[in-house]
């Protein structure tokens, strides 16, 4: 058999010995339940995710004249973090004023 | 044989919307039905037992389905059954490393499939196509693998490209050594020793 296996031969026999093999029936219904499965979970988890507000929540979320609390919120800690920098910063100066004031008084009692 | 040509397909428009949820469903389904033959047939040469090729068909279309989004956007509009493929040989793979066995030893579970011939054909057929089979389990796996595509499943030499992740003309090299090796084995010298 083998002297008769010419390229072309070999590339039938290949084709021959290498046949596509169809698939069991029960594979294409499982995995297609399989699929759907996956398919429903994604759809039940988005919709669960969603349901964690409410209607009116959701609605309020999305109405622009509720975005002006968090809008001042956000402004009045900001104020408020640059104050306190403020004050650490005048902090620092009052101490070295401090030692400032001693040196002068110490500068003063001396002989 | 399929002379499918993927990179003179149309190009998908840059901006097109986004597809929706039930869209991606409805073409992964289409992908699926289209190709399950394919990734079967190619997970059976590999693993060589019906058992293990249903779970790794399994495996490589949930894997599919999980990045199906992404890989179809990034196809350009060419076709995915290379991007299937490649997901089923590195399933495949895994599979023979995890079990520690040697791919080749796959086929050797693989039973030739019958012909519709005269009865003395059939028999000397078959005994053709064991030998083709045999001869097949000794070339190197790449070798083996892209056989495998082209034979079984049809594909292009761009399509096995792609699945392999070769250039066009690497894969084009591939094929027709493994052929010429698998001649060399096959001839009546390589009997003889």
């Amino acid at each position: 058999m083998s002297e008769a296996a010419t390229p072309l031969d070999l590339e039938r026999l290949l084709a021959d010995a290498l046949r596509p093999i169809e698939p069991p029936e029960d594979l294409a219904t499982r995995m297609e339940t399989t699929l759907a499965s996956i398919a429903e979970g994604a759809a039940a988890e988005l919709s669960s995710w969603a349901d964690e507000f409410s209607e009116g929540e959701l609605q309020a979320l999305r109405d622009p004249r509720n975005w002006v609390r968090p809008v001042a919120a956000v402004a009045v800690g900001g104020a408020a973090a640059g104050a306190l920098v403020l004050v650490g910063m005048r902090q620092r100066r009052k101490s070295s004023g401090l030692r400032d004031t001693a040196e002068q008084l110490l500068r003063d009692i001396r002989p | 044989m399929s002379t499918e040509e993927e990179d003179g397909g149309t190009q998908a428009p840059a901006e097109a919307p986004a597809p929706s949820k039930a869209e991606l469903d409805r073409a992964f389904e289409d992908l699926y039905r289209d190709h399950l033959r394919d990734v079967y047939s190619y997970a059976y040469y590999r693993v060589g037992n019906h058992h293990d090729a249903e779970d790794l068909t399994e495996q490589a279309f949930l894997q599919a389905y999980r990045h199906f989004e992404r890989a179809r956007r990034e196809s350009n509009g060419r076709p995915l059954r290379p991007w299937l493929i490649r997901i089923a040989h590195n399933l495949a793979s895994n599979y023979h490393r995890d079990r520690a066995r040697r791919p080749t030893a796959a086929l050797d579970a693989v039973e030739p499939p019958s012909h519709p011939h005269a009865t003395e054909r059939v028999v000397e057929g078959r005994e053709e196509l064991r030998e083709v089979i045999d001869h097949l389990e000794e070339l190197p796996d790449d070798r083996r693998e892209a056989l495998i595509m082209r034979f079984a499943l049809g594909m292009s030499n761009r399509e096995i490209a792609r699945a392999l992740g070769r250039t066009d003309g690497a894969t084009k090299v591939l094929i027709h050594r493994a052929i010429k090796q698998l001649e060399e084995l096959m001839s009546p010298e390589a009997d003889d020793e």
